[in-house]
C-alpha cells in the first residue's frame, strides 16, 4: 500500500492455486484451444477435400513458403516479393501523410484553407480508393507510379481527417490555460493543438496502413510482375492452392508487422500514453 | 506618471479588484439570448480571500472568467489595480473544475509552463516551479503523468500550475468539485495551508457552503435561475484554522442556508 500526498492508493495482486477448473478458465489456455481447433478445422476439410481440391492443407502451405524462400518465383525470392509490396507502401505512404498530415491541421487551424480545401475533398472522400485503379493504369502504366497512386489516394483520406478532427476536437479550455498563463496564439497551436492532436494523427495512420495494404494488394491483382498480390495471382492461374494461401498468410503477417512499427512509433511520440491498455 | 495615479487610486479605496454593474449575455445559435449576470458589483481587498457561492446555472463560472478576461462583459467593467481588465494575462492565475493539465507534459512540464511561455530560461524555471510543486506537497511526483495521478493530486498539480507565474490573483472555478468527500475535505485544509503560506487575492467559486465558510474572508452568495444575481454578503470573523463543528460555523452555516436556495 502506498500513501501518497494522504490519498491511498491500494495495489492488490491474487495469487490462485492451480485447479483443473482454474486451468479451463485460463485465458491462454482458451486461446490454444482455440486455435488448436481453427487448425484441426482447416486440416480436416482440406484432407477430406471437401471443397474439392482447392484447399491447401497447413503444412503443405509451410512447405510452399520454405520453397519460395530458396527458389525464385518469377524472378523473385519471397523476401524480394515481400519487399516490392512494402516498397510501394512506404512510399506511398510516406508521400500522402507528409501531405495530408499538415494540410489537416492547417484546415482546422485556418478557416480560409478549410473553406478551399474542404468542398474538394469532400467530393472526393466518398470514393473507394481501388476505383481509381483503372484510371491511374491509364495515366501511369503499369509500372510502379499507378501502384503508389492508388495507395497516396487510399491513405490520403484518413490520414488527413484525424489531424483535422484531431484539433477539431481539442478541450477548448486547454487553450484558455495557454492564454492565462501568458501565452500568444503561436504558443497555444505549438504547445496545445500540436501534442493534443499527435493520439489522432496515429490514428489515422494506423487507419492509413491497412487501407494501404487493401490498395496495394487491388492495384497488384490488376497488373503487376511482383509483390505479394501477384503471387495470390499467380497462384491461382497456376491452381496451385499452397501458393495462394501462402501468399495470404504472408501478407497478414507483414500487414501486421507494419501496423506494430507504427504503435511503436507512437509509443515513441506520445510517452503520456503508454500505460493506457487497449486503445 | 498616469500608471503611477491608477495605482494611488486604487490604494486608496484599498480594492485589488473591483467589479462594476458586470451583466453578460450569450448569443446562442439560432440567435437566443441567454441571459447569465446581472449587475453584479464586487471589491476585493488586497490579500482578502473571496469565496463567490452559488447553486448550479446561477452564472459564478461566467463572472469568474470574466475577472480572468476569457469572457468580455456584456456591460460593466472589471478593474484589477485600477486599471480596466482587456484579456486575460499572468497576472491571474485560474484554477479550473476539471484540472485541465496537459496530459503530454509530466507534473514538472505542467508547472512550469507559465514561466516558460513568458521566456523564463529553463533552469530559472525549474526552480519556480519546484518550489510550488513543494508547496502544494507533490514533491516526489515530478516525473509523473497527469494520468497517473489521483484527482486530489491532479488539483494540486492544477494550484502549483497557476502559481507557477507568482500572479497576484487567484481564481478558482470550483477546484474540488469533482473530488470525494473526504478528498475534498483534506484539499480545503490544504488550500488554507498553501494561501497562508504564499498569500494571494483569492476569488474562489463554489456550490459548496461548508466548503464557503471554511475558506472565505467573505462570502458572496448569488441567486440561482439565469441571471444570476447577487443576493447577500456575509463576513466571516473566525480565526483559521476553523472547525466545521464550531458552534458560530453552525450559525453562519444556518443564516445561509435559510437565505439561499442552496441546501447541503
Amino acid at each position: 500500500m502506498d500513501v501518497i500526498a494522504n490519498e491511498v492508493q491500494a495495489v492488490v495482486k491474487e495469487k490462485r492455486p492451480f485447479t483443473v477448473l482454474g486451468l479451463l478458465k485460463n485465458r491462454w489456455f482458451l486461446y490454444g484451444v482455440s486455435l488448436v481447433f481453427f487448425f484441426f478445422i482447416w486440416d480436416f476439410v482440406a484432407a477430406t477435400r471437401i471443397l474439392g481440391s482447392s484447399l491447401a492443407r497447413p503444412h503443405e502451405v509451410l512447405i510452399q513458403l520454405g520453397q519460395m524462400m530458396v527458389d525464385p518465383l518469377a524472378g523473385k525470392s519471397l523476401l524480394g516479393h515481400i519487399w516490392a509490396s512494402t516498397q510501394r507502401i512506404l512510399i506511398g505512404f510516406v508521400i500522402a501523410s507528409l501531405v495530408a498530415v499538415p494540410l489537416g491541421l492547417m484546415m482546422a487551424l485556418n478557416p480560409y484553407i478549410n473553406a478551399v480545401v474542404k468542398p474538394v475533398f469532400d467530393l472526393l472522400k466518398p470514393m473507394p480508393p481501388i476505383a481509381w485503379i483503372s484510371i491511374s493504369i491509364l495515366w501511369f502504366g503499369i509500372g510502379e507510379a499507378s501502384k503508389v497512386f492508388i495507395i497516396i489516394i487510399g491513405t490520403f483520406v484518413p490520414c488527413l481527417l484525424n489531424s483535422y478532427n484531431g484539433v477539431r476536437l481539442i478541450e477548448p479550455e486547454l487553450y484558455d490555460v495557454v492564454r492565462m498563463l501568458g501565452g500568444n496564439r503561436r504558443q497555444e497551436i505549438i504547445q496545445v493543438c500540436f501534442p493534443a492532436s499527435f493520439p489522432a494523427i496515429f490514428a489515422g495512420l494506423q487507419i492509413s496502413l491497412s487501407i494501404a495494404w487493401t490498395c496495394v494488394l487491388a492495384a497488384e491483382l490488376v497488373s503487376a510482375r511482383s509483390g505479394l498480390g501477384f503471387v495470390i495471382i499467380l497462384g491461382m492461374n497456376l491452381s496451385r492452392p499452397a501458393l495462394i494461401v501462402g501468399g495470404m498468410v504472408v501478407i497478414a503477417v507483414v500487414a501486421w508487422a507494419t501496423t506494430l512499427l507504427v504503435t511503436l512509433l507512437e509509443k515513441f511520440a506520445c510517452p503520456w500514453k503508454r500505460e493506457i491498455v487497449g486503445l | 506618471m498616469h500608471k503611477g495615479d491608477a495605482v494611488a487610486e486604487a490604494d486608496r479605496d484599498g480594492y485589488k479588484i473591483v467589479c462594476e454593474h458586470i451583466s453578460k449575455e450569450f448569443i446562442q445559435k439560432g440567435k437566443q439570448r441567454v441571459h447569465v449576470l446581472e449587475d453584479i458589483s464586487v471589491e476585493v481587498r488586497k490579500n482578502e480571500f473571496v469565496v463567490i457561492l452559488g447553486p448550479g446555472q446561477s452564472g459564478k463560472t461566467t463572472l469568474l472568467r470574466i475577472v480572468a478576461g476569457l469572457e468580455i462583459p456584456t456591460t460593466g467593467r472589471v478593474l484589477l489595480d485600477g486599471r480596466e481588465v482587456t484579456g486575460p494575462g499572468p497576472d491571474r492565475g485560474l484554477v479550473f473544475q476539471s484540472y485541465m493539465l496537459f496530459p503530454w507534459k509530466t507534473v514538472m512540464g505542467n508547472v512550469e509552463m507559465g514561466p516558460k511561455l513568458r521566456g523564463v530560461p529553463k533552469k530559472e524555471r525549474r526552480e519556480i516551479a519546484a518550489y510550488y510543486i513543494r508547496l502544494v506537497g507533490l514533491d516526489g511526483f515530478e516525473n509523473h503523468y497527469p494520468h497517473q495521478l489521483s484527482g486530489g493530486m491532479k488539483q494540486r498539480v492544477g494550484i502549483a500550475r497557476a502559481y507557477g507565474n507568482n500572479p497576484e490573483v487567484m481564481l478558482l472555478d470550483e477546484p474540488f468539485g469533482q473530488l470525494d468527500a473526504q478528498t475534498r475535505y483534506f484539499m480545503e485544509k490544504e488550500t488554507v495551508r498553501i494561501w497562508e503560506t504564499e498569500k494571494r487575492t483569492v476569488i474562489f467559486v463554489t456550490n459548496n457552503i461548508d466548503e464557503a465558510i471554511y475558506l472565505g474572508d467573505r462570502i458572496i452568495t448569488l441567486k440561482g435561475k439565469l441571471p444570476g444575481r447577487m443576493q447577500a454578503v456575509y463576513e466571516v470573523n473566525l480565526p483559521r484554522p476553523r472547525e466545521h463543528t464550531e458552534m458560530k460555523f453552525l450559525e453562519l452555516r444556518h443564516t445561509i442556508t435559510e437565505v439561499s436556495e442552496l441546501t447541503l
